[in-house]
């Protein structure tokens, strides 16, 4: 079998993007706020410029899952690489650590079931690139124990030499909700139906 | 005005069976899975009461459907064959009955009712309907012939 690519644009980095006034959106105070499309109660840290949600007592990070743009087909044994991407201006940073899951995200946050991790350096940019400048990847190999809900992925970049961040308190993930359909052991039938009958 | 009502033509015509046929059945469903599996497809008649659908276990049948991995939808075809046991063997009666069509240890399930007219069997019931005839008429007889022989009896006094 193939490999099969799935793409993550990570963005632009927020403090070094082309215009960052054009972006800032989110509330300056730190706070509790509601979410006006979800009417869903969110904490802002504007610290970390971050936000979080509380569930089972432990705050959990908001807004870096969305929406896949499409679904990548997959069974066992199949290669799936991820590639993420970024728009960089700044020094060279050398050991950034990419950091590729598959998982299943839910109310709880993101439960990793199959992690890669890459190292990889990044040159220094003094002019702000009009497309993502940076790009790393990660491939994974497919297992028969993969589980059906094994569907969601995220991706994140962190450490580094200057530190582009901690691994647990990175501004720089990004994740895709139902990426992936999964054909695991048992077989997923659909549109079954008698298209005939007779005597033999 | 949008009734939300539509009309279809039913999938399959009824047909009538004797009983000791063999009856094909042919499947169709899209599938995927990450391994080679083989699934075993079952297919019987079943009768609909107050109680609900019972299938005529005696009558169902089973094959084995090899499935090769894909990752996105496949199509497939699968037959699988039961044979109309008759009654006298402990099979199934004369009458009307539904087609239910399933693979195991799966969600996949197909049916309809009313599509599979059973007829030939000479078991109890039928044999019970041949003799009818004549059992009425030994009844008959049995509450004339006494009538008669009080008759006769009142002439030869």
């Amino acid at each position: 079998m193939g490999i099969k690519n799935l793409v993550l644009d990570l963005g632009a980095f927020k403090v070094l993007q082309e215009d960052p006034n054009a972006k800032q959106q989110d509330p300056i105070l730190s706070g509790w706020y509601v979410d006006p499309r979800t009417g869903q109660r969110v904490f802002y840290d504007s610290t970390a410029g971050k936000f979080f949600t509380l569930a089972g007592g432990v705050y959990i990070p908001l807004g870096y899952m969305n929406p896949a743009p499409k679904q990548v087909a997959v069974a066992p044994g199949d290669k799936l690489k991820i590639t993420l991407s970024f728009k960089y201006t700044g020094p060279a940073i050398t050991g950034v650590t990419g950091y590729y899951c598959l998982g299943i995200y839910g109310t709880f946050g993101f439960n990793e079931t199959m992690v890669g991790q890459t190292t990889f350096s990044i040159p220094q940019v003094v002019t702000p690139p009009s497309s993502p400048n940076v790009t790393d990847s990660y491939t994974f190999t497919i297992p028969t124990s993969i589980g059906t809900n094994w569907d969601d992925i995220y991706v994140k970049i962190f450490g580094g030499n200057p530190s582009v961040g901690g691994s647990a308190t990175t501004s720089f993930l990004f994740g895709y909700e139902n990426a992936l359909t999964i054909a695991g052991i048992e077989p997923s039938i659909t549109e079954f139906k008698i298209s005939d009958f007779a005597k033999v | 005005m949008v009734t939300g009502i539509t009309l279809a033509p039913l999938a399959l015509e009824q047909t009538t069976f004797n009983v000791g046929d063999t009856v094909r059945v042919t499947v169709s469903f899209n599938y995927t899975v990450g391994v080679n599996k083989t699934v075993r497809l079952f297919a019987g008649p079943y009768y609909t009461n107050l109680l609900g659908k019972h299938l005529v276990d005696q009558c169902v049948g089973d094959a084995d459907v090899a499935l090769v991995p894909s990752s996105t939808p496949a199509a497939q075809t699968a037959t699988v064959d039961f044979i109309l046991i008759p009654k006298a063997n402990s099979g199934i009666e004369n009458g009307t009955y539904g087609l239910r069509v399933w693979i195991e240890d799966t969600n996949a399930v197909a049916e309809q009712d009313d599509v599979i007219i059973v007829t030939g069997n000479t078991g109890s019931s039928d044999m019970f309907s041949s003799m009818m005839p004549m059992i009425m008429m030994m009844m008959m007889m049995g509450m004339i012939m006494p009538m008669t022989q009080q008759r006769g009896g009142e002439t030869e006094e």
